[in-house]
């Protein structure tokens, strides 16, 4: 059982590791103004067209201006910042998950898939133990907010393992030197070990059985911790393969939850 | 309790794996895709879109002279604070992801549907015009399509042209 204390670090550890990932996805975004000016490549001209209804655009044209964009980013990096140093408060949470709603719609759904979608994961468990805490009690409101994070989390490993493991071009290890070859930072060195077919088999099933057994990581926090490090690991080596930064950051602000969970139960 | 309700969830995860459901699409289900994430990743391989592109420059005896097709694909020199700050990258990947959605989109196309009047077929346009203009600067016609790639471990074995825009002027 989860003491009051116990739940206190966790939330707190949760908010902090957020706060952190907010703040470098707005500082890159801040980065990139000039993709999203009026002559950048995402221009809001060309896409106010896929907002369906016509009379919603001239308000998403307001909220869309450069200039009214760039105050967003500021002002979330100014939440993030507080959500760090002195944790979340009602109104901080509804501003960040709003401001991530809008961010996500000027990047057309995404700017970095499931980064993306675990950032809005982790603000609507926040957002949940928040608006949960006004009406029941906030412990209960917390543990409810912790779960949701943590069963998506531990969602998105034994997803991403089963529906590789079902896959023969993953069984073969074939799979993951053709994506390999693809990523960002360019193809694999002609001699890489993750060439060799039977190095990368092994890689393959390393990976997609620890993906797969994830949900073991509830069992004790002794098996969450181990599974969450593990966890840390393999999103360095996504990062350092695939450029996925944001990746690591996103989920990383779950372990908390996941730890957390695991205690909640025993 | 929460053993047979994680049990059950576990269990449904599972069946979601191997039953087919109806897929659902809209334009808002499309840009608030966050809320439903399905946490398939790097899964499928198969023909992945790829996009080509040609410049064109006057010859001396008035027509256009074409360069030949370039790969519009984001390559990336790796840092290790890339970890900390990584926008050009990720800029990178979201291009990429642009003409994957791009490939969605024309895939989806109702037959006689100009694909010009797709909003990705905007964006790919300003990519390609942005890409080309980085090593023909005084770019003014130019081309591209989309090829649909089969690789194996040591290459592409395949290529389909899916489409083949019109000669445009900047």
């Amino acid at each position: 059982m989860l003491t009051p204390t116990g739940l206190l670090l966790v939330t707190r550890a949760l908010e902090f590791l957020l706060a952190i990932s907010l703040g470098l996805q707005t500082l890159e975004f801040l980065r990139l103004s000039e993709a999203t000016s009026a002559h950048g490549l995402w221009a809001w001209s060309v896409q106010r067209r896929d907002i369906p209804q016509t009379w919603l655009r001239p308000c998403l044209d307001a909220l869309m201006r450069p200039s009214t964009y760039k105050t967003l980013l500021w002002l979330r990096l100014v939440a993030a910042l507080c959500l760090g140093l002195w944790g979340g408060s009602l109104a901080l949470v509804l501003f960040l998950f709003a401001g991530t709603v809008l961010i996500l719609i000027r990047w057309r759904g995404a700017f970095n898939g499931g980064s993306d979608f675990m950032t809005l994961v982790v603000l609507t468990g926040l957002l949940i133990a928040y608006v949960g805490g006004e009406f029941v009690n906030p412990a209960l409101a917390w543990r409810a907010g912790l779960w949701y994070i943590t069963l998506q989390a531990v969602t998105s490993y034994f997803m991403s393992g089963w529906v590789k493991m079902l896959r023969p071009e993953w069984r073969s290890g074939a799979a993951m030197t053709i994506f390999l070859n693809a990523a960002i930072y360019g193809p694999l060195s002609p001699k890489h070990w993750l060439r060799k077919p039977g190095l990368a088999c092994f890689g393959a099933w390393s990976f997609m059985l620890w993906e797969a057994t994830f949900p073991l990581a509830l069992m004790h926090p002794l098996w969450a911790l181990l599974y969450c490090s593990v966890a840390a690991v393999f999103h360095l080596l996504v990062f350092w393969f695939f450029g996925l930064n944001r990746f690591f950051w996103a989920w990383l602000a779950t372990f908390p939850a996941i730890v957390g969970c695991s205690v909640l139960w025993i | 309790m929460t053993s047979v309700l994680l049990s059950l969830y576990v269990l449904a995860v599972l069946a979601s794996l191997v039953l087919k459901t109806p897929i659902v699409k809209g334009p808002w289900l499309f840009l608030l895709r966050a809320f439903f994430p399905n946490w398939k990743f790097f899964h499928a391989v198969g023909h992945v879109p790829h996009l080509y592109a040609r410049a064109a420059s006057i010859h001396t005896n008035g027509e256009w002279l074409w360069s030949d097709w370039q790969w519009i694909y984001p390559r990336r020199l790796r840092r290790w604070f890339h970890l900390f700050h990584n926008a050009d990258v990720n800029l990178g990947l979201a291009q990429q992801n642009l003409v994957d959605h791009f490939w969605a989109d024309l895939y989806d196309l109702p037959s006689g549907a100009d694909a010009q009047d797709l909003v990705t077929y905007e964006l790919v346009v300003r990519l390609v015009k942005a890409q080309l203009r980085l090593s023909h600067p005084t770019l003014c016609q130019f081309q591209f399509e989309l090829r649909m790639e089969l690789s194996n471990a040591d290459g592409v074995t395949h290529t389909d042209t899916m489409m083949r825009s019109p000669e445009l002027s900047c």
